[in-house]
């Protein structure tokens, strides 16, 4: 998503830094695959981590878990922000149809499976979602611009709450379904599936948007009088960026079912797993592979280590960080880079 | 039948305070392109002003007026040129809705840390007296409630078009370029349609305490049920924003009445998918009117 | 030397990256009509524009008075006595006549003459006076220009800028509005005119510059320029080729 950025004042030239870095980074080969480079880089230090830590007692782990996970989500909302141009309000409705699916399958023996981390249930978790997306996004994405369409995800994720609550039997309502909790062992799945998480999600959204038609489609998000002569072509793409969001959250969700072993409207369908995604866009940087990445690790980081120490107040500063990045950083972390980095 | 009518007065009562919100959230975003989403959480805010002040100081809710508006007006103001000012220059629309998220998780939180999750609700000694007419019941809370709403309506109906600044205001919604051509400052309209904004909320938040009990999380339901009142009324009339409102407590008490109070939600929000997907510009709005 | 009451000075405006206006210089004597002619696209607009505030200046100067324009805010400019009329009128619609105009005075300077100034434009329009309390988008497209003009003399204008007035009006219309500019003129308003009607502006103005894709091409005398070859040739009796700007 192309953010308008007001700063138009000549940014002063960077900092000297030893030459051979500077050389580096101008390199065309390097700058055309920065992206490429950095993510090998982290694929290779996440992935060896668990050889220095210990995964099922470290807090560190927790919180790479957490990280993982909001990566995931917050590719998925980069990419529908991207691709449509719009703000999806209704991501913790993917998320929450994710993990009752787990849990419901699960507890109704419904594919006789093995149920805990079980990829089958897994992956329909994260295609209930997807249908979810489809009769949801092709009303409102064909017909709601901007705002009327954010309010839109957003009524649609509140029916979907209250067709929770009031799901009877199925859904136990407020109080939520348990899982047998007997079955976690270790943490270690939990890292390793988290971490392939992030990894997939972060590959599909980069080959979808540097595809052809993820190119042609935010060249034409500039200029919507092309858009609107390409009609239905551009409707189906765009379903198709909200599904893999949705289908994204669906993953994301059924691994936090197996997490929290209770799936409950209050821990489940929380504003925050419709937030964090969008706040951790926002800081790391909107429009860029790298930027909810960046995002994920310091939003996981304050609110991980911030849980530690000052409890209670972290969800006042979800509210006040936003606030303070939207007023001081619209481009995000990003953002600040390409100012650095940029001679004008 | 007289059951039937009690519910619609129910529903409208209730949608006058949904109306006020709608009127507020209308100007806000009329002027500034802003959809203010902490509108609800801000009308809680209010609601335990009152509370407070009745607690502690034991002033009768509709007095503390006196004190809350002047609060709200100021506040208002503090808000566009703290948060909003730059926002609304670079009509930032996504920033702008991010601000408003980010101020309502804040203070939705902060009421829950500072003031408990525990239901309130001001509670006066004539509080319940009740009227009757044609046996249907109205109470006294809810009957200032109304003649409350439909005052600020006035007021701000007054407002809008007897002065310079009011046609300023209507004019800079209009067309923000043109009015800086008039020598209109932009900044001092944004910042006078907030504060109205905000004093609504504020007259919302009072009979919001007076008439329920309420609790920090329910203001995301007022601003939800807000944004519904005015895409149903119709963005760009003010009538349009109170009706729309009207017309949804009617929907909301005869669902609870008929289907049962979560349900009637449901049907609220369909109600609302439905008027965005076939005339967003609502019922008494104009199809030219922008988004 | 007469006085300038504008003098704009290799001024230069980009929209983003894209530059729009190259080194432009032009000057309005006080108590003249001076037009701006060029085809569509050629940047009219965007100059009268950045005069008046709505844009930013990239390089150059702005005079006003002998005082420097340079990133003013509109409203400021506007105090200074320098109304834009813009291009397709801008009124507020929904707003009557009475209520635009009233607008019109808002800045305090304008408002203890506001009743004078009324009858001013009461007089120099007398339609609007009968639709005082008419909505602004229900008159006709020649008194919505009168209203536009009419809210522009409201402001007690120094210099007033109008961008294509002729623009969706038939030519007799067309006349009455230049003969109600001529009338302003005689009256002490200083006039800016943009216009892609080349032959009525021309006939009114004392001074007249040709825009071209960003560039001045050419000044001279309004009745001078009219018998030119080349600008009879490029703009009037043949037909103009649209240019995107």
């Amino acid at each position: 998503m192309k953010n308008k950025s007001n700063f138009s004042e000549q940014s002063s030239p960077a900092k000297s830094s030893s030459g051979l870095f500077k050389s580096l980074m101008m390199s065309q080969y390097i700058r055309k695959h920065i992206n490429i480079i950095i993510g090998a880089l982290l694929v290779v230090v996440f992935g060896t981590i668990p050889l220095y830590i210990n995964v099922d007692t470290s807090y560190f782990a927790y919180y790479l878990f957490i990280c993982f996970v909001y990566i995931a989500l917050s590719q998925g909302w980069n990419l529908v922000a991207g691709y449509t141009g719009q703000i999806s309000l209704g991501g913790h409705a993917f998320f929450a149809l994710g993990a009752y699916t787990t849990a419901i399958i699960w507890l109704h023996d419904l594919t006789k499976t093995w149920y805990y981390f079980d990829p089958v249930v897994m992956i329909l978790s994260g295609l209930v979602p997807v249908i979810f997306a489809i009769i949801i996004g092709t009303p409102l994405l064909s017909r709601l611009r901007g705002d009327y369409f954010s309010f839109g995800t957003l009524a649609a994720a509140e029916v979907l709450r209250i067709v929770i609550l009031k799901g009877g039997s199925f859904t136990q309502g407020a109080m939520g379904l348990r899982l047998p909790a007997s079955s976690f062992s270790s943490m270690s799945p939990y890292y390793w599936t988290g971490f392939l998480l992030a990894i997939f999600a972060t590959a599909t959204v980069y080959l979808i948007t540097r595809s052809r038609i993820g190119l042609a489609l935010r060249a034409l998000n500039e200029d919507e009088m092309s858009a609107a002569s390409h009609g239905v072509h551009i409707l189906f793409y765009k379903i198709f960026a909200f599904a893999v969001s949705a289908f994204l959250a669906g993953v994301c969700g059924s691994l936090f079912a197996y997490y929290l072993f209770i799936v409950s409207p209050l821990g489940i369908m929380n504003l925050n797993w419709m937030f964090y995604p969008i706040l951790i866009c926002v800081l790391g940087g909107n429009g860029t592979i790298l930027g909810p990445i960046i995002g994920a690790f310091v939003v996981g980081a304050i609110f991980s280590y911030g849980d530690v120490f000052v409890g209670q107040i972290h969800p006042m500063l979800t509210g006040l960080l936003i606030i303070l990045v939207m007023k001081f950083m619209p481009t995000g972390i990003m953002g600040l880079k390409d100012k650095i980095f940029t001679r004008r | 039948m007289v059951l039937i009518t009690q519910v619609i007065i129910n529903g409208i009562l209730l949608g006058t305070m949904y109306g006020i919100a709608a009127i507020g959230l209308s100007l806000v975003f009329g002027t500034m392109r802003i959809v203010f989403i902490a509108q609800g959480a801000v009308i809680v805010f209010f609601g335990y002003l009152c509370y407070w002040l009745f607690a502690l100081l034991g002033m009768d809710p509709y007095l503390s007026l006196i004190i809350i508006i002047p609060v709200a007006l100021l506040l208002g103001t503090a808000f566009y040129y703290v948060l909003f000012k730059e926002a609304a220059a670079l009509k930032d629309r996504i920033g702008s809705l991010l601000i408003a998220v980010g101020l309502m998780f804040f203070l939705e939180n902060f009421m829950t840390v500072v003031w408990s999750p525990n239901p309130r609700a001001v509670v006066t000694s004539y509080g319940f007296v009740v009227f009757q007419f044609f046996g249907i019941y109205l109470t006294l809370t809810r009957l200032i409630g109304l003649l409350l709403a439909l005052l600020a309506t006035l007021g701000v109906f007054l407002f809008l078009n007897k002065t310079l600044i009011g046609t300023a205001v209507r004019a800079t919604s209009e067309d923000v370029e043109a009015s800086t051509l008039m020598g209109i400052n932009p900044n001092r309209v944004n910042a006078v349609a907030f504060a109205i904004g905000i004093g609504l909320s504020a007259v919302a938040g009072i009979n919001l305490a007076t008439t329920y009990s309420f609790d920090p999380v329910y203001g995301f339901d007022i601003a939800i049920k807000a944004l519904v009142a005015l895409t149903l009324g119709g963005i760009g009339t003010m009538y349009g924003a109170l009706l729309g409102g009207i017309f949804l407590g009617i929907i909301e008490t005869m669902g609870s009445y008929y289907v049962g109070a979560g349900w009637a939600q449901a049907i609220v929000f369909a109600v609302f998918l439905l008027t965005l997907t076939l005339r967003p510009y609502g019922i008494f709005g104009r199809a030219s009117q922008k988004a | 030397m007469a006085n300038q009451l504008l003098e704009v000075k290799k001024l230069e405006v980009s929209y983003g990256d894209i530059q729009v206006l190259w080194d432009v210089s032009l000057q309005v004597e006080e108590g003249t009509v001076v037009a701006l002619v060029g085809a569509n696209g050629a940047g009219k607009t965007t100059l009268l524009k950045t005069i008046s505030g709505l844009l930013h200046v990239k390089k150059g100067e702005i005079l006003f008075s002998g005082e420097s324009l340079h990133n003013l805010k509109p409203q400021e400019i506007v105090d200074r006595g320098v109304i834009h009329v813009p291009e397709g009128r801008r009124l507020f619609a929904s707003l009557t006549v009475i209520e635009n105009l009233k607008l019109g005075a808002y800045l305090p300077r304008t408002r203890p003459l506001f009743a004078e100034s009324l009858e001013r434009v009461f007089s120099l329009f007398p339609v609007l006076k009968n639709r005082k309390d008419q909505k602004a988008g229900t008159l006709s497209g020649g008194e919505q220009q009168m209203l536009a003009i009419g809210r522009a003399v409201m402001a007690r204008p120094k210099l007033m800028m109008l961008d294509e007035p002729s623009l969706g009006l038939s030519p007799i219309l067309v006349k009455t509005i230049f003969g109600l500019l001529s009338t302003l003129n005689e009256q002490k308003t200083t006039i800016l005119l943009v216009e892609q009607n080349v032959n009525q502006a021309l006939k009114i103005a004392h001074q007249a510059y040709v825009l071209k894709t960003g560039k001045i091409v050419m000044c001279g005398k309004g009745c001078d320029l009219l018998l030119d070859e080349e600008v009879r040739k490029a703009y009037i009796g043949e037909r103009v080729s649209k240019q995107k700007g």
